[in-house]
């Protein structure tokens, strides 16, 4: 367990010794931040605008799944392919840690950093939620975005296992990065962009909803509903993927 | 403490290694010595742990390294090929990470930290980022490392490739130190070394081992090819040298000015004042008397007939 814990701070405190977790963390905050910005001219406006939902706008933005698009890839492509082709996965694989422990520390080192970069976004929760500093209280129904922030966990679990597979089959940081991109966009171009005319009661349309995250944010978890597919989804990915990611680990062994 | 029976690992088609066996025996020190590709890496790979053998058993300290890799990797400190480390660390927070990662806490961590640190020569370096050491230095991390927890077997893969000289002079010191503590596999292309550090010597060839004894009978088997080579100023006849007791053979050979001839004996002691004997009976004129002795580097040529 100690062992575990030295190994994930080691994954973590790697994201702060290069360029690009900080590159990722700035551009997440000026995303969330001009869409809250967005969200609070809304709310301001005269007339009729405004939002129905607390994150609605936060979560249902274009850009937003853009840059959400490029996360899990540049978080997770290190991982295990900068140690092969830098030969330290020897070095790690030879030290006495089983299989399971290295990857899970791995996973939750870049599970870590995802969350890190949601935290400064709850700042800009009193403002969203109208919160009543005086009775402790919010002016709004808070829990669409509780449900939100329990989509986005789930969600990130199941890019970032998907990427962290990845990085344990290839040898480069760019193929993993392109290859785990390549897997994202299909979980979320029809979020991005789909046939306008496509009826949404067809089964080409219901397929597509089955698996694209974007839907099931605009749907269901910006509006405060908890879609059991929907989770089964995330959680049944991220576990396949860590599975694999821990048998990839060790087909070294069966080679 | 090692011991390897009829290890193969094929890549694919190619086998890497064939049948290889061979013991280490606790305390001692082995070079495992072999041209290029001849698959001493590989096979200090499945010792580790890394790879697994097609076939084949390795036991060290009298665990299975496949069926009880963990319990294996506990006892063993390994040094990698070209010593790969996290560029972005500093050799501190480094070591404190194997540390953890080897089971060490508290002040036991700390302690053996300050130990290999000072055992490597690193103290005065311990804050410096690894990726602007040189080579030396970070080898000598990389030892650091593999000495962390004071494991009983040290399996070193070429620790002193790419020193500059007064570098693999001081690695071959502590390497001899260790071997004091420790049992210790040493890989390496470079015959002096094994010579000067090894008890004992495997030399594998193309996936085989091709000789496993000590250095002291390669030694002797040396010594059996030994020849002495009296060089004069002037022809001899190689006849009158065959009337000197206990020669075996006689080799003369005719130079621009003068005359050398090899001579070989059981008994090579005893042959020089002979010879020396016979020359100033002839009134002969030795220029040169010399003993030739064949190397590990001879041998090693004939075993792995490259040249």
């Amino acid at each position: 367990m100690r062992a575990t814990m030295s190994l994930l701070r080691r994954e973590f405190s790697a994201y702060f010794l290069s360029p690009i977790g900080y590159v990722v963390f700035a551009v997440f905050l000026a995303v969330t931040g001009h869409l809250f910005s967005l969200s609070v001219g809304l709310l301001t406006a005269r007339g009729p605008k405004g939002l129905s939902y607390p994150m609605q706008l936060m979560v249902n933005d274009i850009a937003f799944w853009l840059v959400y698009l490029f996360i899990p890839p540049l978080l997770t492509m290190r991982l295990f392919a900068e140690e092969r082709s830098t030969g330290t996965l020897e070095i790690l694989l030879s030290a006495p840690l089983r299989d399971g422990q290295i990857v899970m520390s791995k996973f939750l080192a870049c599970y870590g950093f995802y969350v890190l970069l949601w935290l400064p976004t709850l700042l800009y929760l009193p403002v969203l939620l109208d919160w009543q500093w005086w009775t402790w209280q919010s002016g709004i129904d808070p829990w669409p975005v509780v449900t939100t922030y329990f989509g986005l966990a789930l969600a990130g679990a199941m890019f970032l296992s998907v990427g962290m597979l990845v990085s344990s089959l290839v040898k480069t940081q760019m193929v993993a990065a392109l290859v785990t991109l390549f897997i994202g966009l299909l979980f979320i171009l029809a979020g991005l962009w789909r046939p306008a005319d496509m009826d949404t009661s067809g089964l080409a349309y219901q397929a597509l909803y089955f698996f694209t995250v974007p839907l099931h944010f605009e749907r269901n978890f910006s509006r405060g509903l908890i879609d059991t597919r929907n989770v089964v989804l995330y959680v049944s990915v991220t576990l396949f993927c860590l599975f694999l990611a821990v048998r990839s680990l060790e087909s070294r062994r069966w080679r | 403490m090692i011991h390897v029976l009829n290890l193969t690992k094929y890549y694919g088609d190619y086998p890497a290694i064939q049948f290889v066996s061979f013991d280490v025996p606790a305390g001692k020190i082995v070079g495992f010595l072999g041209p290029n590709g001849a698959g001493k890496s590989t096979t200090m790979r499945i010792l580790t742990g890394y790879l697994t053998a097609t076939s084949g058993k390795a036991t060290i300290a009298g665990l299975d390294v496949f069926w009880d890799s963990v319990e294996v990797r506990r006892r063993i400190g390994y040094m990698a090929e070209n010593s790969p480390l996290y560029q972005e660390m500093r050799i501190s927070e480094y070591l404190h990470y194997r540390a953890g990662i080897k089971g060490l806490y508290g002040a036991e961590r700390k302690k053996r930290i300050g130990y290999v640190l000072d055992r490597c020569w690193i103290t005065d370096v311990r804050r410096q980022i690894i990726g602007t050491l040189s080579r030396g230095y970070r080898q000598r991390v990389a030892l650091a490392d593999a000495l962390l927890t004071s494991p009983p077997v040290l399996i070193l893969d070429e620790p002193t490739a790419g020193l500059d000289p007064a570098q693999i002079r001081s690695t071959r010191g502590l390497i001899r130190e260790l071997g004091q503590e420790h049992t210790i596999l040493l890989s390496t292309h470079i015959l002096s070394e094994v010579e000067m550090t090894c008890d004992s010597v495997i030399i594998i060839n193309r996936g085989k081992v091709a000789v496993s004894s000590s250095l002291a009978d390669l030694a002797r088997k040396a010594g059996e090819r030994a020849r002495l080579v009296a060089v004069f100023d002037h022809a001899v006849e190689s006849d009158a040298f065959l009337n000197l007791p206990g020669l075996t053979e006689v080799v003369p050979q005719a130079l621009p000015d003068g005359a050398l001839v090899r001579l070989s004996s059981p008994d090579m002691v005893d042959l020089a004042p002979k010879v020396c004997a016979l020359a100033a009976q002839k009134g002969w004129r030795i220029r040169e008397l010399r003993s030739e002795r064949a190397t590990l580097e001879d041998l090693f040529v004939q075993i792995t007939g490259e040249v």
